[in-house]
Formats: C-alpha cells, structure tokens, sequence
C-alpha cells in the first residue's frame, strides 16, 4: 500500500545533515517564546526567572540536538539496558529516595534527579523494541509481557506517588501495544479489567491523591482547601474572556491568587491574559507540533521508528490534554505540567530528548532496504 | 534480528495505519473538548468568573467619619476628636497568639492578667478582623513596641480618633460620653452609619444628637493581593465629618458652679430667663468622660456604677427631691389667686400646726409671730403654709402646681429626664397596692404644704418653675443645643425654644407679691439667705430644705452625713427683669441655707459681676 498522500519532502539539506527537523524546531521556538512571556508574568516581572527558564531551554535544546544525532538503530539496541538501568534506579527511590513535600520521587547521586522522567524516555524505546521484534499482531503472551514491562515501573512510580507521571509513562507503553494491531476484544476485555481494578486502584492510592478527584468532582466543596487551585484556576481562565486582559495585567495571577502558576497552571495565566484567542493559538501550535511527529512515524522505515515517533507524539498529546484537562477543570489535578511551557527543568529536558529522538528518526536513513 | 517479509511489513503498516487515523480522531476530537471548555468558561460564563476574579481582588475598606466638635455659647471646644495610639491584633495572621500575648505582657505593654480576657476576644472575633489589645499607648510605649515590630507579625499600632473632653468631668453629665457600639445601638440606629467606626454617644448630648455628630462614612475600593495587602487604590469616596454642636453651655459659668460645689454631691441647673437656655448643667460627683472614650475595663466599670456616691447619675435630671420649702412660693400664689390667704393680714405662728384627730403637731422649724404672705416667703414660715394648705386641699394645690410643669417633664433635649410627683388622691390611688395606704391623709395635705411627703422634682423642674415665677407665667422649655453648625455648607441653623405661657390670667399684683417674698428672702433681715449674699443683691430666691429623715431638734453636726436635710434653693437676678434663674441641690448639706445659698451666692456673685464688666464694655 502506498502513503504517498502523507509523504514527508526531503528537508534542508543542511538540516538533515545536523539532524533537525526545521517545522517542529520552528514550532519549538513560538512555543518557548509564549513560555518565556508567560514565565515573565508569572513571576510578577522577575526576569531571573526568565533567565533561569532560558538556560533550562538551551539545555534542553541541546539535550534534543545530541539526542536526534543517534539513529533510532542505536536506541534500538540501547532501549533494554535503558529500562533496566531506570529500573534499578526506581528500586532505588523506593529504598532510600529524597522526600520532599511528601513524594518520594528523587534520587541522590552526586546529582539530584527523578529516575521516573528518565523512564518517560525508557519506556516507549523499550516497549517499541519488544514489540518490533515479534510479529504483528502481538501474540497472548508478548501482550501480557508488554503489560508487564508498562506497569512494572508504572506501579513504582505511582508509589512515590507521582500519578501524573505514572500515567504518562503508562501511556507512552500502551498506546504502543494499541498501535501494533492488538484484537480489539483485547482492548474492551482490558478496559472491562481497568474499570473493574477501580475500586481496588481507589483503596491502593494516597489519601491526598483521593482528596484530589474528590475535590475534582466538586472543587466548591473546599473553597480555601483542596478545591482552591481549581476554583482560583477557572476563576483566572473564564476572567480572561475573549481577548483576555493584557499583558502582566492578569489580577488572579499577578495578585498572587493563583497558586503554582509558573509551573502545572501556567495555562491559566495564559488564558487569563490572553484570552480564548491566545490560548486557541496555543493550541494550534500544540497540534502542529503533535502532527508533525505522527507525520514522522507514518513516513518512518521500520517498525520500531514507527512505534516510537507516534507514542513520543501521543504522549505529547496526553502531556498538553491532562494539564489543561486539569486547569479548566475537566480532569482531576494530577500535577502534569504545560509541555515545554511551564517552569521546571528536567521535564522541558525530557521532553525534548524525546522529540530529538523524534528528529532522528525523520532524518537518519535506515540500511535495511524494503 | 529476524527478518521479516514485505508482505508482513505491509500488513504490519497498514494495522499501524489504521490505528494511528483512529488516534488522530481521537486527538482531534480532545481537542475539540478542551476548546470546547475553554469556549464555556472564557466566553458563556466568561461574567461570572469576571465578577469573581474582582470580588477576588477589590477590597471595599471603610473610611469612618470624624465625629463633630461640640462647643458652649461661646465656642470655646468642650468635645473634639484626637488621634490616639492603640495596639491591635488581626487573630488570623499571628504565628502563634499565646506566645506572642505573653511577649506583649514581658514588654509591659498589655497586663499579664489580662490576656486570659483578651483570648476570649479572639475567639469571639472572626479571625481577619482586627481586635484592640490595648488603647491609648503612650509614646513611650508606642516607641517600646516599635522596637519590637519584627517579633510581632500581624500586630501594630494603629492611629485612630478617639472622642476627647478637654475639660474632663466639669462637662461630663453635660455632653455624656461615647463608648464602644453594642447591640442595642444597633437597634437603635442605622449600623451602616458605623462602618469601621467604634465609638457611639451613650449618654445626654452625645447620644441625643448623635445623628448630627456621627456623620457619614465614607469608603475606598482597593486592589488587594491574595495575603490582603493593598497594591493599589482604586475609588475613594471620602467621608462627611459629623456636624458641630454648638450648645447653650456657658462654660466659664459652668466652671463656677463647679468650683462653688465643691466635693459636695448635688446639682446645679442654671437657665437663662429669656430662652430657656441652659447655661449650667452640672451633676457632682462627677467622672472623666475620657476614660470611656478609651474604653473600660470592666472592673473600672462597675466601681464607677457601684460608688456609692453614684458619680454616674445625672442628678440635674434624673435626681428627684423633695422641693422642700422651695415651693412655698407657687402655694403662696395660689392662695392668692384662690383667695384663700389676703396679703395685708398677718397670721399668727406660734412654731406648731394642730389637725384634729392628730395627736402630734405639726412643728414648723421656728417660732415666727405674726406673718402675711411676704413675711411667711420670707421667713420661710411653715405654720402658715400648713394652714394654706389645709385650707386648699391636696386635689386644687396640686392642680395649681403642675401650671408649673412640676410632676411633668420639661422635655428637655437629653434623655433619662424624670418626672418628678406631684401627688393628689388620684395619683395615691394608682401608685400605692394596699387599701389603706391608697387613701390620701389630711396630714398629708398639711406637709405638701412646705413641699415634704411624695412630692418630688428634679433641679431642673425647679429651674423652669423658677423661670415661670420670674418671667410671670410665661417660660421656654429648657433647652442645651443652641445650633447646629453643618459641616459640609458651613451654614448654622440656630434652635429656637418654644415659649409656653404655663400659667395665664395671674393677676401682677400676685406675681409682685411672690417676688417681694423672695427679694425679702436675701435682702432682708429674717430672710432665710439674708447675710450670705450683699446687700441689696437684685437677686430674688428661695431656699428650702428636704428631710431625709425626720431628726427632732438636734444641731446639724451630731447627725450622720448621709442623715442631714438636703439643701436647695432657687433663685432669680435681676428681679425686675430675669436674666438667669438658679436652682441648687446640695445632698446631705444640712439646709438650704447654710448648703445650698453659699452656692447660689458664689454663682450670682460671678455672673452680676461678669455682666457688670460687660455693660461697662
């Protein structure tokens, strides 16, 4: 079958050569833009803020540039090790993690990090090669293999707890079993499951992160408590209307009643300020960017380039969903950031290792011929 | 790495294909939901979250009015507003209010003991409003605190108004005092007056004008950051200060009879003839209004309204007395308007009145010979009015005197006025339970005749009777608010007293005769005041003096204080033409003559002479 109606033009040569991909560079650049404007105002005008944001972003930007220079033929062969290595180090956190602010989610080795966003990278790499190496579609048992390999660090994560990343990380490995033709029956038979593991989940979890979908459902229950960051968050989003109050002159933001907003609600601050036309840009550039990245794994050679453009992609997706899915108040607070817009270093890092991986499988040939 | 055919990999493809188009949906359709959403709350209920994000934000603060001044006659301040220093405490933004109040309490700043009172406060307050710890801090303490500030997060000192009375306690039953708003005043007036306001006037002038004095708050809107702080002022409405008082008070006058009583408990009302104006409202023992500006303490509160001596009751209106022989004269002319006595014939009194059927007399204080009208004023001879009163009867002697206003307010412009009795059978019928006591006693009748039994009157009912004896018939109500100075228009609005005709169709030859008593009084020898004032004072009076408990014929001294006659007296100056009327009560003095008159003097003294120096001018 031919795909020639979503066939991907050779790029710039020059590009290809250093291994970018100039629309989602372009697409990069209006996101941290937006970003560093909305990190300004979120800080009540401290431009150290700023400044902090745009190293995290040359970091990451460099981060992408050496993560896109590796063929997707060596992060095949690197995926296993990868995941054991984020494996371990998840043993690790449970044992003798750093607690801050009740989560137990960082480690201390010379430096300080999250093993759980070195899995966001991990798992999709790992859960593609596996399922690229059987045949499709997947039998019984690399299915059940497959659910092992997604819930076992999924499961430690959520330990922590840190449900937002679980999720995503859970994400990143299922979509990529959906995407090799597993039987639909499977599917609903896996849904009927997660559905009926509910109330067993709802027992299992932290009484902080029940309080959280309680207040979710009805955030006017605790006004000045749990429901506090949701009510102040549509407060400042539905106050900015259409065309939203300018610049620096969003009063949920600037007078400090919206809490956490350089990081999970920087959405909010957006809104406010901007109004529904700014955030609609946003949006656009979000899809582009999505888009983009499927276009990439359609147009990809193999198997697993394929599995994994598109999960990086989805999971993008996901990323952006579930934060403005939390700040307009559709979805519980679960504490995911605004992709490469919210402050916070190793996500942005993160994320943009992963859509350098994305960048190396447009640009690198495969040698495997057809 | 196994290889795999193209027709696998084809499959493979199109399997992946058809999965990715269902995520694409999938994605656009999220998309459309979270657009979706942000179409509902930015646009459809974009007003409603508007309204909450300022509701969030804007803070309407309250600006309370300045109270207005209050002068005398002759705009000299008796009340005015002064910035005082106090210590206040906003419960919700204290780390730790127990440690903090024992910190206050090392820096002497507020009592160890009174800490346990000041938590029950902070429990009773919402937690964001603010509660004073203590008032009226002295710069050195302000200077303590300030020293300290850093220790003491979500306490400071702040500057307010408080109410201040230059004169302290001269004024104090005068003017009233204002204090902290309770619930009851509430009920008596608009709350939405005392927006962030804390002081109210609870007695006399202050809380009978009130409505002039309080003014209208005025308010800000401000732009307030999540922790309250103001960023920014956005609308300012200012407040109108109170309107001014400027009251009928001579304060130099005032001051006189201030001096003149001394540490005697009593009275005095001083009116002006023409008008009814009150010149001097004085009550004694007095208190310091200042101190109820500042606020109470309980304690503090109770040994004032438990003092025996009752330094708190406004005697001048609310003390009601036997006029004793203060009322003589208004019988006397009622004889006469009766026909009952005949000026030019003189009754013989031999010290003691018979009733039939009483086996006691009826004594009178002396033995006074023959005595007419003028001479029995004068003399101040009981005998004679015994038999006037006999003679009259209860029912007609009261008829006459309540011409005078006497068992009847004066509807004066302060509150808490009593009424004073004029008794007669009726009013012994309605006001006693037992049979025997609601009939009315001839003896009874026999002692209302020198003003002794139930009849009762407050100074200053005996000043507007006075003033109705001196102007003839003819008096205004008793008046103390002069005018009003309204503060925004700057325009004063003068208060005119009614003039009553009290009493009508006296014939003036009566009028001259009471007047030729009372001039007797003072001017002549025999007189009950002759010798205390100078001679041939223009002044004519009454003294009078009501039992407290019936003492036979043991001097003054040997009697315990609290058991010695209150002493009175009334008077008027000039003679031919009122100026100003007088009426003195001196608790326990022993007599109006040697209590009450010594008074009178002093005041006349002053104010003749003061009059002398201003017609000479």
């Amino acid at each position: 079958m031919q795909t020639n109606q979503f066939q991907l033009k050779t790029g710039n040569i020059l590009a290809d050569r250093a291994h970018i991909d100039m629309p989602l560079l372009s697409a990069f650049f209006i996101i941290f833009l937006i970003s560093g404007i909305a990190i300004f105002s979120a800080s009540n005008g401290n431009s150290n803020f700023v400044i902090d944001h745009s190293i995290n972003i040359a970091i990451s930007i460099i981060a992408m540039t050496i993560a896109a220079q590796l063929s997707p033929m060596s992060y095949e062969r690197i995926a296993p090790w990868l995941y054991f290595l984020c494996l371990m180090l998840l043993i690790m956190v449970l044992v003798f993690g750093e607690t801050r602010n009740n989560a137990t989610r960082w480690l201390n080795l010379g430096i300080t990090f999250q093993p759980s966003e070195l899995m966001k990278i991990a798992m999709p790499l790992m859960i593609a090669r596996y399922i690229a190496t059987g045949t499709l579609p997947p039998t019984n048992i690399s299915i059940f293999i497959s659910l092992l390999i997604v819930l076992l660090p999924t499961a430690m994560i959520l330990l922590q707890p840190d449900l937002g990343t679980s999720i995503l990380i859970a994400f990143s490995g299922l979509v990529i079993v959906f995407l090799s033709g597993i039987k639909k029956r499977y599917l609903f038979t896996g849904l009927l499951f997660f559905i009926a593991s509910l109330p067993f989940i709802w027992k299992n979890i932290h009484p902080f992160q029940q309080k959280r979908v309680l207040t979710f459902l009805d955030p006017e229950q605790d006004p000045l408590g749990a429901g506090y960051h949701i009510i102040q968050s549509k407060i400042a989003i539905g106050s900015g209307g259409l065309f939203g109050k300018g610049w620096m002159n969003g009063t949920q933001g600037q007078l400090d009643f919206l809490p956490e907003r350089t990081t999970d609600f920087i959405f909010s601050i957006l809104a406010e300020e901007f109004g529904l036309v700014g955030v609609i840009v946003i949006v656009i550039v979000y899809l582009f960017i999505v888009g983009r990245g499927l276009l990439i794994a359609i147009n990809s050679q193999d198997l697993f380039s394929r599995l994994v453009a598109s999960s990086i992609s989805l999971t993008f997706f996901i990323y952006v969903f579930v934060n403005m899915g939390m700040t307009t108040g559709i979805l519980p607070v679960v504490g995911v950031p605004l992709p490469l817009i919210s402050k916070g270093g190793t996500s942005s890092v993160t994320l943009m290792i992963g859509l350098g991986i994305l960048m190396s499988i447009r640009t690198h040939k495969r040698l495997i011929s057809k | 790495m196994e290889f795999k055919s193209s027709n696998t990999q084809e499959v493979e493809k199109e399997v992946f294909l058809s999965r990715i188009l269902f995520c694409s949906i999938a994605i656009l359709i999220l998309a459309t939901i979270i657009i979706t959403r942000l179409f509902f709350l930015m646009v459809i209920e974009s007003d409603q979250y508007k309204l909450r994000s300022l509701n969030n934000t804007i803070r309407m603060q309250s600006l309370p009015a300045s109270r207005g001044l209050i002068y005398d006659r002759n705009k000299n301040v008796l009340a005015n507003n002064q910035p005082i220093f106090q210590l206040e405490m906003i419960p919700e933004q204290v780390l730790d209010v127990d440690t903090s109040l024992e910190q206050l309490a090392d820096l002497d700043l507020i009592k160890k003991n009174n800490i346990d009172n000041i938590k029950q406060r902070i429990d009773k307050n919402l937690q964001f409003k603010s509660i004073v710890l203590r008032r009226n801090l002295s710069e050195r303490e302000v200077a303590v605190f300030a020293n300290n500030r850093n220790n003491f997060k979500g306490i400071d000192i702040k500057s307010r108004l408080s109410r201040h009375y230059p004169k302290g306690e001269i004024f104090s039953h005068a003017l009233g005092y204002v204090g902290a708003i309770s619930g009851g005043d509430y009920a008596r007036f608009d709350p939405s007056f005392y927006t962030g306001k804390e002081q109210i006037g609870k007695t006399s002038i202050e809380r009978n004008y009130e409505p002039y004095l309080r003014g209208k708050p005025g308010n800000q809107k401000l732009l307030v950051n999540v922790k309250g702080r103001i960023m920014e002022r956005i609308d300012q409405h200012p407040f109108l200060p109170g309107n001014n008082l400027i009251l009928t008070i001579d304060s130099e006058l005032q001051e006189t009879a201030y001096k003149a009583m001394g540490k005697q408990k009593g009275a005095v009302v001083i009116l002006d003839a023409s008008n009814g104006e009150i010149l001097v409202m004085l009550s004694s023992p007095s208190f310091d209004p200042n101190k109820f500006s500042f606020g109470l303490t309980q304690k503090e509160f109770s040994t004032l309204s438990k003092n025996k001596n009752k330094p708190l009751f406004n005697r001048a209106i609310a003390g009601q007395y036997p006029p004793g022989s203060t009322i003589k004269p208004m019988i006397a002319l009622g004889a006469l308007e009766m026909g009952i006595i005949d000026p030019d014939v003189f009754m013989p009194c031999e010290g003691r009145f018979f009733l039939p059927n009483y086996s006691r007399p009826f004594n009178d204080w002396s033995t006074h010979g023959a005595v007419n009208v003028v001479r029995a004023i004068q003399a101040s001879c009981d005998v004679y009015f015994y038999k006037i009163a006999n003679e009259m009867g209860i029912d007609k002697m009261s008829h006459f005197l309540k011409q005078f206003n006497l068992g009847a307010p004066t509807q004066v412009d302060v509150d808490s006025e009593k009424n004073g009795v004029m008794p007669n059978k009726e009013w012994k019928r309605n006001n006693f339970t037992s049979r025997e006591n609601q009939s009315w006693y001839k003896g009874e009748t026999v002692i209302a005749g020198i003003g002794q039994g139930y009849m009762l009157a407050t100074p200053l009912q005996l000043a507007l009777a006075t003033a109705i004896i001196a102007n003839k018939g003819q008096a205004h109500k008793p008046h103390m608010l002069k005018a009003i100075e309204f503060t925004n228009s700057g325009e004063i609005q003068l208060i005119e007293s009614e003039s009553i005709d009290y009493i009508s169709s006296i014939d003036d030859k009566n009028w001259d005769l009471i007047h030729e008593g009372m001039t007797a009084v003072i001017n002549e020898r025999r007189g009950t005041a002759y010798g205390i004032f100078p001679d041939n004072s223009p002044i004519a009076g009454k003294t009078g003096s009501s039992q407290v408990f019936s003492i036979d014929k043991r001097s003054g001294d040997e009697v315990p204080e609290e058991l010695r006659d209150h002493g009175l007296f009334i008077g008027f100056a000039p003679i031919d033409k009122p100026e100003i009327i007088v009426s003195i009560i001196v608790e326990n003095g022993g007599g109006g003559r040697i209590a009450a008159a010594p008074v009178a003097e002093k005041i006349f003294t002053s104010y003749l002479e003061g009059s002398e120096t201003n017609n000479a001018n």
